[in-house]
């Protein structure tokens, strides 16, 4: 555990990412604490520009502090993409580890699905499944599982399948082994690195996702997240930036430091094969 | 003696930091005379590989060499400029590799890698080139030229990749050849044939050939002098007949002593009642999915053999022939298609997975890779006390019996926490040997267990596996490539090719009196039989 | 052999078309409201004779199995139907906006992989360096930047401050260029659409370039075509990106259905009249019709393309048999 995380810690860029990633969690946390009043509250004239008084970021096209959607805007984006992608991760786990162990039927039918989501566009679809579903919180989560799951389902297959026929799993059925062990004793830590590597990259797009639609006015009508702070200044954008600007660079920062974190794990969990 | 073509004097060639020595090759001094064939011979990690890739100015990024010369013809390539160097590589000196497949870019065709050399040093042009190219491949000894020179490298098979190899590098007539390991990745045949193939052309071309290999019998086959290398330095060096008859190092006798003699040792085994009867056992393979028609290939073509306790029973093939896919049916890692598998008269070929299981721990299996046989993510202790675990053996009694049977396996019972990765590949095949006996088996299946290993540590585990059978009176399926190495350690052998068994007897009449024609070919091929070590 | 080969594919894209009309048509029939209740929600009034005669209108009342049956029969003449907002074939409404996504995409494409192999090439050169560097942490900031969002800094810089590009449209309205002029018309406007397009896919090239490239300088046969004494730049070139480029093509066939579905959100900012922007209005409106004839006809081009993209690699390696 030591040895990785010095592994991990000796890239600078996953240094910089795990701090940023650390910030944000807090402020997410922290949010109601600090600003109770909640981000819908007005609190001085619109679109002032950052270092006005009391609005170190500004206020929106309502009047409202953009100090306070940023924050909140966090916890949207946390929320959603850590719930989404565990979501996707169990719903691939599962079913890419059948496919892969046992192949036959099971691993046709997941191919052709996933072929199916390869040749479906998939925002076009998630769209229409939020859009239908009516917009909510749960609907994005829901949603962005559904069409993310079938890239981990692929991986995890995919690992499973050369994991199968290597010595040390045929050891273990020689031995006498049964197969649920052998999947979760013998082969699912040594796939976990991949998966692990996947993950940690879908929660990144998967808040990139939820910005999106939010953006396209299909977020929870009900939440203030960084995608909907965006869309709520369009037409702003032209007399004040920092309304469009501050919550974009929220999400980049976002996105930067999880992949950040991604890439370290990947490096850490697979340091180059020494043989 | 005339002035040496190559004379590498004091070459040290440093790793890069964190490598597991700081120096790769210390202080090496060795000549290449005009018109000879030397030998490097060595193990993993002796330095040889490194000498050869300094010649030629091949040394991977990270790797330089840090004093000493390399003369070539007088000139110290060391100091060369890199574009003289250049220029010299492939027209002065040429270089082939261990596994052609590899050394051959795959999306380009033959004719066009072979001209590619000529034309890179010489101004003619590409229909010249492809003539020149179909001449020299018609000289390797290939057929149908016009069709090769076409194809693409997967098309062909090894042996003939090789020769296109060979073929490439002496396209431009360089004065001196290096072959690394030039058959280590053939088929045995194949790996006679190219070695007569190289000796053919030094001695037509009276050119000087740097070979390296780990093999004896390559050495005594091949080479006028040699120099044998441990750990980047030079133990002794010589004429080969010097050095094989009277080796002034211990590591050489050791070395010498490990090459596997092509004569059997052992009496063929008292004929009991068999444990273990294979009647008819066939297997074949589809290919394809839903809209292709699939292919059929029998991998395991009706064979039957016999098995009883306390004897070895070799089967012996070159890549193809069936015999690891036969070894997997014998222990239901695959299902065989056909055919019976008696053990103690009850046959296990089509048992359900339910009642299968408990009969698993009578049959128990050492597997080739030392590097893949054992999981990366569990300590030793875990991996062998898997087994008794299975069958509801107390946790603590199973980590004593461990102890012991490391001990057995000649491991010190402490490095019971440690993980796989901390060991070399010996001491892993006996981690793999350990796991297996742990379950007091009957029958021990060994595919391949000594290919991937050193030849020394080769001898160590041969001998390992010999003592354990004794002792605990197991019957042995014992598969192999290597006929030397049958010899060594089996009772009988069963000869096969294409799924089939082409021949089979006790050891001692097979190697004394082969009746099959394919046989012959086997054990013509040992290397170091013209030359008695 | 490649004509079977060929001939199976079509076979099995059909088949696939079929299986994305079965399950778009009933994924967007099970969602709870539909196109009645949208408008009559826009419409204000929304009395039920409003909402029945309407449901009639659109077939929308018959049980759902006839509903379908109707479409697939129309579906298989080629009659994807009519759109229930615009009253226009749904053919004719995706045959005109299809071209414009398509430039898009082309431009982008070739953006993309014009200088994302140039860069990932030039950061394999020499691992670890700072060039090597600042290509990895730049395509990582291309990773992680929103799409949407880099478009709107797109015009935010280049058209609304510095006023070089037009901001959005495809032509310039009531300008009525023609030839050359409308030629060079469209092109000052795909610009920023089409860079903020590429250079998501920019970064995905590099990354895979660079990767490729690493590896492959690492196999044996560059060691040979070393020892064959061709130059560095000749291994490079020859032996090298050869084989480097194969991962390429594959990976192009994947972002097919991304490319042709269009970029809603690239169309959506930059008011782009492509498949993307036609795919948005469809679903606020509901309009069924739209959305499912934009499935199948994604489908079947996203298909097509992955053919091509065989058939490429089969000539691109030999290794590969087409079958």
């Amino acid at each position: 555990m030591m040895k990785f995380a010095r592994r991990f810690f000796a890239r600078p860029t996953a240094v910089f990412g795990f701090a940023v990633f650390v910030a944000i969690v807090a402020i997410a946390l922290s949010a109601p604490l600090i600003f109770a009043r909640g981000p819908f509250s007005i609190v001085g004239m619109p679109l002032l520009p950052p270092g006005a008084p009391g609005l170190f970021a500004g206020s929106d096209v309502l009047g409202r502090d953009m100090v306070v959607g940023l924050a909140y805007g966090a916890r949207i984006s946390l929320l959603v993409g850590i719930t989404s992608t565990l979501c996707a991760v169990g719903i691939g786990i599962l079913l890419g580890a059948t496919a892969g162990y046992y192949g036959g039927l099971v691993d046709d039918l997941l191919m052709r699905f996933t072929e199916f989501f390869q040749i479906i566009p998939s925002f076009v679809l998630l769209m229409v499944l939020v859009a239908f579903m009516q917009p909510s919180l749960a609907s994005t989560v829901i949603g962005i599982a559904l069409v993310t799951w079938p890239q981990v389902a692929r991986v995890v297959r995919g690992e499973f399948l050369s994991l199968r026929s290597r010595e040390f799993v045929e050891a273990a059925r020689v031995l006498g082994m049964r197969d649920a062990r052998i999947i979760f004793t013998q082969i699912l830590p040594n796939a976990l690195p991949p998966i692990v590597a996947v993950s940690s990259m879908m929660v990144g797009s998967a808040i990139l996702t939820e910005s999106a639609l939010a953006f396209l006015g299909l977020g929870d009508p009900n939440l203030l997240s960084w995608g909907s702070m965006i869309e709520g200044s369009r037409s702003a954008m032209w007399v004040a930036w920092w309304t469009t600007v501050l919550p974009g660079l929220s999400i980049m920062v976002t996105v930067l430091a999880l992949n950040f974190v991604g890439d370290g794990l990947n490096e850490a969990l697979n340091p180059r094969r020494r043989r | 003696m005339a002035e040496p073509l190559v004379s590498i004097r004091d070459l040290t060639v440093s790793l890069p930091q964190g490598a597991d020595r700081p120096l790769a090759v210390e202080t090496v001094s060795l000549d290449v005379g005009r018109n000879e064939i030397v030998c490097i011979v060595g193990e993993s990690g002796s330095g040889k590989s490194v000498t050869a890739h300094a010649i030629m100015g091949l040394l991977p990024r990270g790797v330089t060499a840090t004093g000493g010369q390399i003369l070539f013809g007088g000139a110290d390539l060391l100091r060369e400029a890199p574009e003289a160097l250049r220029k010299r590589r492939g027209r002065d000196m040429a270089m082939i590799f261990q596994d052609p497949m590899a050394a051959l870019n795959p999306v380009v065709c033959i004719g066009k890698q072979v001209t590619e050399q000529i034309r890179t040093h010489r101004a003619i042009s590409e229909h010249q080139a492809l003539n020149q190219a179909g001449e020299l491949l018609g000289q390797m000894g290939l057929k149908d030229v016009a069709g090769l020179l076409k194809a693409y490298p997967h098309q062909l098979s090894g042996g003939q990749r090789q020769r296109v190899m060979i073929a490439m590098a002496l396209s431009l007539s360089p004065q001196l050849l290096i072959a690394d390991e030039p058959t280590t990745a053939l088929d045995v045949t194949t790996q006679a044939q190219i070695l007569k193939l190289i000796e053919r052309i030094q001695a037509e071309r009276e050119m000087s050939v740097l070979l390296i290999t780990h093999d004896f019998g390559v050495v005594a086959d091949m080479a006028d002098r040699v120099a044998v290398m441990r750990h980047g330095h030079i133990l002794e060096s010589g004429t080969t007949s010097a050095v094989l008859g009277n080796p002034s190092h211990s590591y050489t006798r050791a070395l010498i002593a490990a090459v596997p003699h092509g004569e059997s040792a052992l009496p063929p085994s008292p004929g009991v009642r068999p444990l273990v009867e294979v009647r008819g056992l066939t297997k074949r393979f589809r290919r394809g999915g839903l809209f292709s028609r699939g292919a059929v290939t029998t991998a395991v073509d009706d064979v039957s053999l016999t098995l009883s306790r306390g004897e070895t029973l070799g089967i012996v093939g070159e890549s193809g022939s069936g015999k690891s896919t036969l070894a997997r049916c014998v222990i239901r890692l695959l299902d065989p298609d056909a055919g019976e598998v008696l053990l103690d008269g009850a046959d296990i070929a089509h048992m359900k997975a339910g009642r299968l299981r408990p009969l698993r721990r009578r049959i128990q299996m050492v597997f080739q890779d030392p590097f893949s046989s054992l999981n990366p993510r569990q300590t030793v202790g875990d991996i062998i006390t898997a087994g008794p675990r299975i069958y509801g053996e107390a946790p603590k009694q199973a980590h004593s019996r461990a102890a012991e049977m490391l001990e057995l396996v000649g491991l010190n019972p402490q490095v019971m926490d440690r993980l796989p990765h901390e060991f070399s590949g010996g001491q892993r095949q006996r981690i793999g040997l350990a796991r297996a006996l742990m379950l007091k088996p009957d029958v021990l299946i060994a595919d391949e267990p000594v290919s991937a290993l050193d030849v020394t540590v080769q001898a160590q585990v041969l001998k390992l596996l010999d003592d354990v059978r004794m002792q605990m009176n197991l019957a042995m399926l014992f598969i192999t490539h290597d006929m030397r190495v049958a010899a060594q350690v089996c009772h009988r052998v069963m000869v096969m090719r294409h799924g089939k068994v082409v021949e089979s007897g006790p050891t001692r009449d097979i190697f004394a009196a082969p009746s099959d024609d394919y046989t012959k070919a086997l054990l013509a091929a040992i290397p170091g039989r013209r030359q008695a070590i | 052999m490649k004509l079977r080969y060929i001939a199976a594919r079509l076979i099995k894209t059909v088949l696939v078309a079929i299986a994305v009309v079965v399950l778009s048509f009933f994924l967007i029939r099970l969602a709870p409201g539909d196109v009645a209740t949208v408008m009559a929600g826009q419409s204000g009034f929304a009395d039920e004779a409003f909402i029945k005669n309407l449901r009639a209108e659109y077939g929308l009342d018959q049980p759902l199995p006839v509903q379908f049956w109707k479409y697939a029969s129309a579906v298989a003449q080629g009659d994807l139907g009519t759109s229930y907002v615009r009253r226009q074939k749904v053919t004719a409404i995706i045959l005109e906006r299809l071209p414009n996504t398509l430039l898009l995409d082309a431009f982008a494409l070739v953006v993309a992989a014009a200088g994302g192999i140039w860069l990932g090439m030039v950061a394999a050169r020499k691992p670890g360096s700072a060039g090597d560097s600042a290509v990895t942490v730049l395509s990582m900031l291309f990773y992680a930047v929103p799409q949407f969002w880099l478009g709107m800094m797109m015009v935010l810089v280049f058209a609304v401050w510095l006023a070089w590009l037009p901001p959005f449209g495809i032509e310039t309205m009531g300008a009525e260029y023609t030839g050359l002029a409308r030629l060079g018309d469209i092109a000052q406007h795909i610009i920023l659409p089409g860079m903020t397009l590429a250079l998501y896919f920019l970064a995905s090239y590099a990354r895979l370039t660079r990767t490729a490239m690493i590896e492959m300088a690492d196999q044996d046969f560059v060691k040979t075509a070393r020892a064959k004494g061709i130059s560095e730049r000749q291994v490079a070139r020859r032996h090298i990106l050869r084989n480097a480029l194969l991962p390429l093509v594959t990976y192009a066939g994947l972002q097919a259905s991304i490319l042709v579905g269009g970029s809603v959100l690239v169309e959506n900012v930059f008011s782009w009249p492509g498949i993307g922007t036609l795919a948005y209005e469809a679903v606020k409106a509901r309009d069924n019709p739209v959305l499912l004839g934009i499935f199948i006809v994604t489908a079947l081009l996203v298909s097509l393309f992955n053919l091509i993209t065989d058939i490429a690699y089969s000539v691109a390696d030999p290794r590969v048999e087409l079958g």
